[in-house]
């Protein structure tokens, strides 16, 4: 039998495992953490249906838990990749018949953008935070108060050469949108303001989602990027902007800021460069053979992408990967 | 050529402003003189600088300017001695042998014959290391020579001709007419033994015919080329005595500095644009051979970090910095026009106390560290009069660095009434940038200008603050261009990082240290190329290994953060972490 | 009246047919990096300047691309060059360098 390794249990790993244990190959899934789910774990709502992420997980979940010809090894780092191998970082090395890498991107580290105060001021916080306070459903201030504003902030980390991250990671927005309609749903009272770029609303329900934020939930949209965020003596953020639309700067005092982070590339990337010879975008992302018809497939034969690898995705994408990179590697042993 | 560096030199005294003449005039009787004298000899002949740069080329230089100077000096002793207790100009030597030969003058002095022939090819050493380095410039520790202009390379042409001719000439005499020393005798017997007669005799004139052409190109090339610095180094040397400096504008005693340029190119080395971004254009040999001839452009004037690592190196210690400074304001000063009557009134300072406190624009956007200068503030229970913690006006250093120095007034006086008006004894900055302008041109009497770091430093000494010190933690720092080059202040920050644990020295550290690329000094480089040289800085500090990268300027930290996944922290932020 | 920040041209239309584009074109050519401006408004918000009077570099340099020119020189005049804006810009532009540039090619030096 057949034996493929899935570096990466997140949602694109898993999909991946489950089409290929379908297939008759024996699977094995790499996960460097204690338990698969990736990024996707950690999420609260999925845009735009606001689908519990958990209940995603627990359908591919239940999905690997049938087959019986999947094996799941938590706490194990890949370090080198070749189309037959893949050694561990406790040195022990497996061999297989291809491999294919999902491990995803990285969140962006807002310390980085100093200006806007993360790990300085106790509200400022990440998207990823409130996806965990959504979670434990304790939306508060760091003193237990409840916002009464609550600012966002899109493009942290992304779109942003100071920080050497030029792509855009695709998500934030809808992810600020979403987040926006959450908080006024927890907060009704609340002011919630999103500062923006530029919104882009690339996915089906996505330009409908914003829609009901503007029309439905009385989010606000202030197109200008924030430069800077300082303390106010009654422990509240002062944060400045220019409101592009009417070309003056403005001032807004907030109780909470959220940092919509952006995806950059694993450092593992650069191993992969490096060692494995596959090749990488100026982004740090993986490359793919060919963006149309072979975006599952690297340059190096018996080696397969999935998910957000090889660029930022959302969640239905990284699915649709995983799929796809199953597809392709059944395709690539029956021709071997 | 006398005549032209007269009239260059009258010229110049004669546009000194007042000022200068004024301070001339005291320097002219006081001990200052001696002084010049003595480091005339030192620079001039033997310069002691290029040796402590670096031995070959300081050989080089030493053997082409002493052994000349000692070969004309030796030389009219010769004269002197061959012609009797007469007057004989200086020059006189020059064709001595010929004459010599020609008026049957046949008793050789053996000791003179012997000397200048040592000094022939002490000179001629010289001349083959200058030959060398032209084709080979790495071998004598210099990664890239000067280009030259025209005039240049013909003068250095006939500086190179000038002694092997006159080598090949002294042989030729003597192998005709006997005499000459171990070199020249030497040849001129080896030539006598195996080249007939008539053809030495039939090369004899065209050889000396040579050689005064060659010396006769020279010295008409030299008022013009670079070689102008022969001389202007000695006046130089003197006013520079007499405590005449270049300021921010130019003035007649620029030319001095700007012609004692002699472009041996020690510059372009370690001039980052060059050795991380390939621009060979912008050095300071460039930069003042272009304002010498009045060609200079303004992207090559403004694309320049002033970081002053050149200006440490330069042999002639020329103020390359003021210089360029002095130039951007020529082609840039603008009349001021009432443009900064907005900040009339305007202040947006708080708190009150003695100690005043001036983050500087850069520092708001690293409010890391303007929240560990509060804990340190606090924890010291100093009283604090925060001058722009809401935003303040800026100190005018940036817009002085591009030449809109009446302009940059303006914000200096603004400053300057606030700080009077809130009645503060110490100012304290975090940015070098401030700290030199507030330093050297606000003049602030009364009150006390520190760097954070001095000041950190005063409050551990005192006992106000209680540092934890634990040898596991390790830093290395960067020493920004205008806390050390710039102020001089290199072991404050040091002290302080080792009054916290270890600190790990940079490969170029102290007064050879990198610049990060972004200063404001250059607007000219794009974004791309200031990250390079700040990735290349980044390098070498995380090349320490230290866990941390500290430095003590806010533009250098967030340059350095964008090369690095290493934590770089301000030096207040380690102080704010560790206190007991 | 209701303030609308600065204005720098009469007439309400910026009308490119009419406008005489060399001059920006002249520095688009020296500086192309200014095209990458994607007018976030972090330069204006940031601006020392700006924080202390009407001054907006974002609209300058917006204008001054249409052929706006009128007031430009004056405008950016207010600027005090400390260089903040070219630390924040998400672009990399050297907006020091381009603020530099157009006073040149608008100025009369």
């Amino acid at each position: 039998m057949k034996h493929i390794i899935i570096i990466g249990g997140g949602v694109a790993g898993m999909q991946c495992a489950s089409e290929l244990a379908q297939q008759g190959v024996r699977v094995t899934i790499l996960e460097k953490e204690a338990d698969t789910g990736g990024k996707v774990k950690n999420w609260h709502k999925l845009f735009p249906t606001f689908t519990p992420a958990s209940d995603v997980l627990s359908g591919l979940r239940h999905k690997i838990a049938k087959a019986d010809n999947i094996t799941i090894k938590t706490g194990c780092e890949a370090t080198q990749v070749t189309p037959n191998s893949v050694r561990l970082a406790s040195g022990e090395e497996l061999s297989c018949d291809a491999v294919v890498i999902a491990t995803g991107y990285t969140l962006f580290d807002a310390r980085i953008k100093e200006e806007y105060g993360y790990g300085i001021y106790d509200n400022v916080i990440t998207a990823a935070d409130l996806e965990e306070m959504f979670n434990k459903n304790d939306v508060r201030l760091a003193d237990g108060r409840v916002p009464r504003r609550i600012a966002i902030l899109h493009c942290v980390g992304s779109r942003d050469e100071k920080v050497c991250q030029r792509h855009c990671s695709k998500v934030c927005c809808v992810t600020g949108v979403k987040q926006a309609i959450e908080l006024k749903q927890l907060f009704p009272s609340a002011d919630v303001f999103n500062f923006y770029m530029d919104i882009r609303m690339f996915g089906p329900g996505y330009e409908e989602m914003y829609r009901e934020a503007q029309q439905k939930y009385n989010v606000h949209f202030v197109r200008g990027r924030i430069s800077e965020v300082s303390p106010t003596i009654d422990n509240r953020l002062q944060i400045k902007a220019e409101d592009t639309l009417t070309g003056r700067p403005l001032k807004i005092g907030v109780d909470m800021l959220v940092l919509l982070i952006g995806m950059r590339a694993n450092d593992m990337n650069t191993t992969l460069e490096t060692d494995s010879g596959l090749q990488r975008q100026a982004s740090g992302f993986m490359q793919p053979k060919d963006a149309f018809l072979g975006n599952a497939e690297s340059n190096v034969e018996g080696i397969f992408y999935a998910g957000a690898i090889t660029a930022p995705k959302n969640v239905a994408e990284a699915l649709c990967d995983g799929a796809t990179a199953a597809l392709r590697v059944s395709d690539w042993l029956r021709n071997k | 050529m006398f005549a032209a560096i007269i009239i260059k030199y009258v010229s110049w005294l004669r546009a000194l402003p007042k000022s200068d003449l004024v301070l001339l005039g005291k320097g002219l009787v006081s001990p200052q003189t001696m002084m010049a004298i003595w480091e005339v000899v030192c620079e001039s002949l033997l310069h002691r600088r290029i040796f402590r740069i670096n031995k070959r080329l300081g050989y080089m230089h030493m053997s082409l300017a002493f052994g000349w100077f000692l070969l004309i000096v030796v030389g009219w002793a010769e004269t002197v001695a061959y012609l009797g207790a007469r007057w004989v100009p200086l020059q006189g030597h020059v064709f001595f042998k010929y004459f010599a030969a020609l008026n049957g003058i046949n008793t050789h002095i053996a000791i003179f014959d012997f000397v200048m022939d040592l000094l022939l090819m002490f000179v001629l050493s010289g001349v083959a290391l200058a030959w060398y380095k032209r084709r080979n410039s790495a071998k004598l520790g210099m990664k890239r020579a000067t280009q030259h202009i025209f005039f240049d390379k013909i003068a250095l042409t006939a500086l190179w001709f000038v002694f092997p001719v006159r080598l090949i000439a002294e042989s030729i005499t003597a192998a005709i007419y006997g005499g000459g020393g171990f070199l020249t005798g030497g040849i001129g017997k080896l030539l006598s033994m195996v080249v007939s007669d008539n053809i030495l005799e039939w090369a004899y004139e065209p050889i000396w015919w040579i050689y005064s052409l060659a010396l006769g190109v020279f010295f008409m090339a030299m008022p013009f080329s670079r070689y102008m610095h022969i001389f202007t180094e000695i006046p130089l040397i003197f006013l520079r005595h007499y405590k005449l400096r270049p300021q921010d504008k130019e003035k007649s005693y620029d030319n001095f500095e700007v012609e004692a340029c002699s472009r041996c190119g020690i510059c372009i080395d370690p001039c980052q644009l060059q050795q991380q971004l390939g621009i060979h254009d912008v050095q300071s040999v460039y930069f003042l051979r272009d304002r010498r001839y009045n060609m200079l452009q303004q992207k090559i004037a403004h694309n320049c970090l002033m970081c002053g690592r050149c200006e440490q190196v330069c042999p002639v210690g020329i103020n390359l910095n003021t210089l360029r400074l002095n130039s951007r304001t020529s082609m840039r000063n603008i009349p001021n026009e009432g443009r900064y009557n907005y900040l009339r009134g305007k202040d947006y300072s708080m708190g009150e106390g003695r100690v005043g406190y001036f983050a500087g624009c850069m520092t708001l956007l690293t409010p890391n560290t303007l929240h560990a200068m509060e804990k340190i503030f606090t924890a010291a229970r100093e009283n604090v009069w925060w001058a722009d913690k809401d935003g303040g006006v800026c100190c005018g250093r940036p817009m002085k660095l591009t030449g809109e120095t009446d302009s940059a007034q303006n914000m200096m006086d603004f400053n300057k009434r606030l700080f009077k008006q809130h009645d503060i004894t110490t100012l304290v900055t975090s940015c070098p940038i401030c700290l030199r302008v507030f330093r050297e041109e606000y003049n602030l009497e009364g009150i006390e200008v520190l760097h954070h770091s001095e000041y950190i430093l005063r409050l551990i000494q005192q006992g106000r603050l209680r540092i934890k010190y634990n040898a596991e933690q390790t830093f290395t720092y960067h020493d920004p261009c205008e806390l050390g080059r710039g102020s001089g202040i290199y072991e404050e920050p040091r002290a302080v990082i080792e009054a916290i644990g270890k600190l790990l020295e940079t490969e170029h550290n102290r007064k050879n240290a990198l610049c990060c690329g972004s200063s404001l000094a250059n607007t000219v480089i794009d974004d791309k190329q200031q990250l390079s040289i700040a990735t290349n800085v980044a390098e070498e500090m995380d090349s320490t290994g230290a866990k941390t990268l500290v430095t003590a300027c806010p533009l250098c930290k967030k340059a350095i953060a964008r090369g690095t996944r290493s934590k770089v922290v301000d030096l207040s932020e380690i102080v704010a972490g560790n206190l007991r | 009246m209701i303030n609308f920040g600065f204005s720098i041209s009469r007439p309400r239309v910026i009308d490119i047919d009419r406008n005489n584009l060399n001059k920006s074109k002249e520095i688009i050519a020296e500086m192309p990096e200014l095209q990458a401006c994607i007018g976030c408004g972090s330069c204006t918000a940031t601006c020392t300047a700006g924080n202390l009077t009407e001054y907006n570099f974002r609209k300058v340099h917006t204008l001054v691309r249409r052929g706006e020119y009128q007031g430009a020189y004056e405008e950016l005049n207010k600027c005090m060059l400390c260089g903040k804006c070219r630390l924040v810009c998400p672009r990399g532009i050297n907006t020091r360098g381009v603020i530099m540039l157009i006073k040149r090619k608008l100025g009369d030096f």
